[in-house]
């Protein structure tokens, strides 16, 4: 592979990041700007926006090398993230959107009435962002590795700074754009070399044929290809995780805020299922492909399958320009998932932890968006060191346990919160308390160095299945037993988070 | 953050317990619910049948388009068609229900 072309491309992607950056930089003047968007992106925009956000590495480069590893059953990781969107539409998007909060820790307090849930609230962003951003530097890391030689600090060490820098400048504004020219940038890079490498063969299915023998085994679906034991229960607890995730991830849900109002939001969801399932229909067929031409991969993990590939099949300058492509579009991939994320939780860091304590340092003599733009470069200066003292991931089964996390702590507290008029100020907090320390064990054992196999392995690498519920079962019981802590203007939350948004009720929270 | 020091409480409580807003919650309650176990069940069933029922789900229809091949691209389609129905739905029915009780709030406050 030549590093040559490949770097420039890379450098393509940074610069017209920075300048879209830039450009967003000169409209994104007002708070409001900053965290949402003014509330003011039309749907086309922002559901290309949305699903360049959410394509992170793990998408697309873990997908496929997961399959290629272990087969079949790692197809679950896509549809698990389209039917995410889903479950965050249907039961939580509208009634969020109408609280009037902007970010989680904002409805956590304005439903439960408690400052203390919201700073639990707080540290999970903060914790769930950490986990997620963590295999996007690795996967910088890799891809500049497998592209240069260089050593995994360097690629990790480009994104972390471009990130910081580009959403300190512009905020949320600038990054809407970014992402959106993202999306079509990965969708191009992924698609382009399987379009090249089909056509070239004058008989497409000459390959598949090829593969139906040697592959037979690993195509099938539960096949404990790559060594997984108890298939069954690892992918129904992966897609729980994934169904209900999703809706606790930071940076997707101040997505719906920025859309102009309801029907907007919807009409978006539409439009990133749309694009996502496109997207999704690639990774199979590196996958596919891998197996015929890089087995070798298998053993490594896979996660570099698709930067390897188009080399592999057309040794030379195609091959060449292909993989740059590759590369470039893996490296949209890193930063819009990262701007996202950063936005996210830098705007969780800013109002719950810096603000405050600026203003007690300054004398109240500071500007907001500054606050902000410290707490960008902390939010990313944390999972930094994260992956300065993790080794190898595997790229997709890192953000399967953010999701995980995700599930085990905001979608009780979002679900239960919205729906139940009993559930007890206590009760969020012991559900939140006792879902987030079972979850993140898992999440911290399995990076850290997990089980050698059997359960204690799958119940660690996939905690979803038994954390979810337990994060359930302790609200609700929480709840009955605290009756008395059932927050007082719960009759007030309730008509808001239900009545229509043009209706004039208090939302709450004024924008900050 | 109390409602004893709330002027607008009577408000918020005569929504809270109005027929309409009942209505609201209920009408989506029962469409989005079963919509969301249902389609939950159809993601699990396919697991299940990928683990128990190998024959059927190796079944070739066509060349190498196996029954699975074909349900796994069909989870995707089913996602879209939900989210399309869901979507049909909260325009037709939804909206103009909570555009009535908007109606009716903003009558009563006048």
């Amino acid at each position: 592979m030549s590093p040559a072309i490949s770097l420039s491309a890379i450098g393509l992607v940074v610069a017209a990041t920075i300048g879209i950056g830039l450009f967003g930089l000169r409209i994104s003047r007002t708070t409001s700007d900053f965290y949402v968007a003014s509330r003011a992106v039309s749907p086309r925009w922002n559901a290309s926006a949305i699903s360049g956000e959410y394509l992170s590495a793990a998408s697309f480069l873990g997908v496929a090398g997961l399959v290629l590893v272990n087969g079949a059953d790692m197809l679950w990781f896509s549809v698990g993230y389209t039917v995410g969107y889903l479950m965050l539409l249907v039961l939580v998007a509208a009634p969020l959107r109408r609280s009037g909060a902007y970010t989680l820790p904002d409805f956590a307090e304005t439903r439960f009435e408690s400052a203390a849930v919201r700073r639990i609230c707080a540290g999970l962003v903060v914790g769930i962002g950490t986990l997620y951003l963590l295999p996007q530097l690795h996967g910088a890391g890799l891809a500049v590795q497998t592209v240069t030689g260089a050593p995994p600090q360097v690629g990790a060490m480009i994104v972390a700074v471009i990130v910081v820098i580009n959403v300190a400048a512009g905020g949320m504004r600038s990054i809407t754009f970014v992402q959106a020219f993202q999306y079509w940038l990965k969708l191009t890079a992924l698609a382009a070399p399987i379009f090249v490498i089909l056509l070239a063969w004058h008989q497409p299915t000459g390959v598949l044929d090829s593969l139906h023998g040697a592959a037979a085994a690993w195509a099938e679906p539960l096949s404990r290809a790559g060594g997984r034991d108890h298939p069954l229960y690892a992918t129904y607890s992966l897609l729980l995780a994934l169904c209900f995730g999703t809706m606790g991830l930071p940076h997707v849900l101040v997505r719906f805020y920025t859309n102009p109002d309801g029907r907007a939001a919807r009409r978006t969801t539409v439009v990133v299922l749309a694009l996502l399932g496109l997207f999704y229909l690639f990774p199979p067929m590196y996958a596919v492909l891998g197996r015929t031409f890089a087995p070798d991969l298998v053993a490594s993990g896979g996660d570099t399958v698709v930067l390897e590939l188009p080399g592999r099949v057309f040794p030379g300058t195609a091959g060449d320009l292909l993989g740059a492509l590759v590369a470039a579009g893996a490296f949209a991939a890193f930063l819009s998932t990262s701007s996202g994320l950063t936005v996210a939780i830098a705007g969780v860091i800013d109002q719950d932890l810096l603000r405050s304590r600026l203003r007690e340092w300054t004398g109240g003599d500071y500007i907001a968006v500054n606050s902000f733009r410290i707490a960008a470069l902390i939010a990313m200066v944390v999972p930094y060191l994260a992956f300065t003292v993790t080794g190898s991931l595997s790229l997709a089964d890192t953000v399967g346990l953010a999701f995980a996390l995700a599930a085990s702590t905001f979608c009780p507290l979002l679900v239960l919160g919205i729906w139940w008029r009993r559930m007890s100020t206590t009760g969020a907090a012991a559900g939140l308390v006792v879902g987030g320390i079972a979850a993140s064990a898992a999440a911290l054992i399995h990076v850290a160095g997990a089980p050698q196999g059997g359960w204690p392995r799958a119940l660690v690498g996939q905690p979803a299945a038994w954390t979810m519920p337990l994060a359930f079962i302790t609200v609700i019981v929480v709840s009955k037993l605290t009756p008395d802590r059932i927050p007082a203007g719960t009759a007030r939350s309730m008509v808001r988070l239900h009545t229509p948004e043009a209706v004039d009720v208090d939302r709450g929270l004024p924008p900050r | 953050m109390s409602d004893t020091r709330d002027p607008d409480l009577t408000t918020y409580r005569d929504v809270q317990l109005s027929p309409d807003f009942s209505e609201l919650r209920r009408r989506f309650r029962r469409f989005v619910f079963p919509m969301t176990a249902l389609f939950l069940v159809w993601y699990f069933v396919y697991v299940l049948l990928a683990a128990y029922a190998h024959d059927f789900m190796s079944h070739k229809v066509g060349g190498n388009i196996t029954v699975a091949l074909l349900f796994g691209l069909g989870q995707f389609v089913s996602t879209f068609a939900i989210t399309l129905i869901y979507v049909r739905w909260a325009d037709r029915r939804l909206d103009p229900d909570a555009e009535k009780l908007r109606h009716q709030i903003e009558g009563e406050a006048q």
